[in-house]
């Protein structure tokens, strides 16, 4: 297995890392795809093989956007059920949510999608400047 | 009389206060490089910069809706970017953006579409958050592909309540517009 699953960000789409090694997630940039589902669905796949790894430990998610479309936010929502489940399972999750401390819609979004979560740790955080 | 039949055409746009109009068949493409050139004409009119993402994420919402529910699109071989008709407009009245969209859709689709907008123009601002959530957290509708979270989106965006209308063309198309303001 390759230690890390990368995306460059483009114009319209996110940069994502996920570090099989350090269990960790990240999303940064803007998102409203051409097609939600072709661009999200590798890194489903590569969101499966990490929490599959039977080495197991803590996980952690940053997601630091600055914009995404309805077709990416339920893709986000997708990961966070995922996130959540095994959470539930006992693997330790933290999800940390950052927005820029002027953007009042990625805060509420924020708020949308860390609503619910139990099992994840879920950390709403604002920074000034960019996320 | 070439340039007064368009000097008309854009001061019937002027009159509307329309920044941007596009009519025809929209690409993604089209969406990226319009969207783009609305942020900067946004960002050089020093529009808070909530309001700019705001009439962006309605922006995108009613383009890709045009893409994607069109009932006049072109499938173009070998290239998976479709060509969908209809026409969207980015106005500034008083200070305020709007932006209208308007595209044919199978009239048979009519009943629930108005069904969607109009319970959506019934939610107070509360209702509606609770409704995105609700949404977010579904699967989507098998005959949606992903619609009704849209509309939530652009309705929640909205500074008044949404306005929509239908014309029938004939008993298989209707013309259907939507007008946000933000």
């Amino acid at each position: 297995m390759e230690n890390r699953f990368k995306i460059a960000a483009s114009e319209r789409t996110p940069a994502v890392d996920l570090d099989f090694l350090a269990r960790s997630l990240s999303l940064s940039g803007e998102s409203y795809p051409e097609d939600a589902a072709s661009f999200f669905g590798p890194l489903f796949e590569a969101i499966k093989l990490l929490l599959a790894d039977p080495r197991g430990g803590p996980v952690r998610v940053e997601i630091a956007l600055a914009y995404f479309n309805s077709s990416s936010a339920k893709a986000l929502m997708n990961i966070l059920q995922t996130m959540e489940a095994a959470a539930a399972s006992g693997t330790p999750v933290e999800v940390v949510w950052r927005h820029a401390a002027d953007d009042e819609m990625m805060r509420e979004f924020g708020e949308d999608f860390g609503e619910d979560l139990v099992h994840v740790r879920f950390v709403l955080e604002s920074v000034e400047g960019a996320p | 009389m070439l340039a007064r039949d368009y000097l008309d055409f854009k001061r019937a746009l002027d009159a509307k206060g329309i920044l941007f109009s596009i009519s025809g068949h929209i690409s993604e493409a089209i969406l990226f490089s319009v969207g783009d050139a609305l942020k900067k004409r946004m960002a050089v009119a020093d529009t808070d910069v909530n309001t700019v993402k705001r009439v962006f994420s309605v922006f995108v919402e009613q383009v890709q809706n045009i893409i994607r529910y069109s009932a006049e699109r072109i499938d173009v071989p070998g290239d998976k970017d479709q060509l969908s008709r209809g026409t969207v407009s980015v106005g500034l009245i008083d200070g305020r953006f709007h932006v209208a969209c308007c595209n044919v859709v199978r009239s048979e689709e009519v009943p629930m579409l108005r069904a969607r907008l109009e319970h959506l123009r019934g939610l107070s601002k509360d209702d509606m958050k609770a409704y995105y959530r609700e949404q977010l957290r579904e699967p989507p509708a098998s005959d949606s592909r992903g619609a009704t979270i849209g509309l939530i989106e652009i309705a929640r965006r909205a500074a008044r309540p949404i306005e929509f209308g239908f014309e029938e063309l004939d008993p298989t198309l209707t013309f259907f517009c939507l007008e946000v303001c933000i």
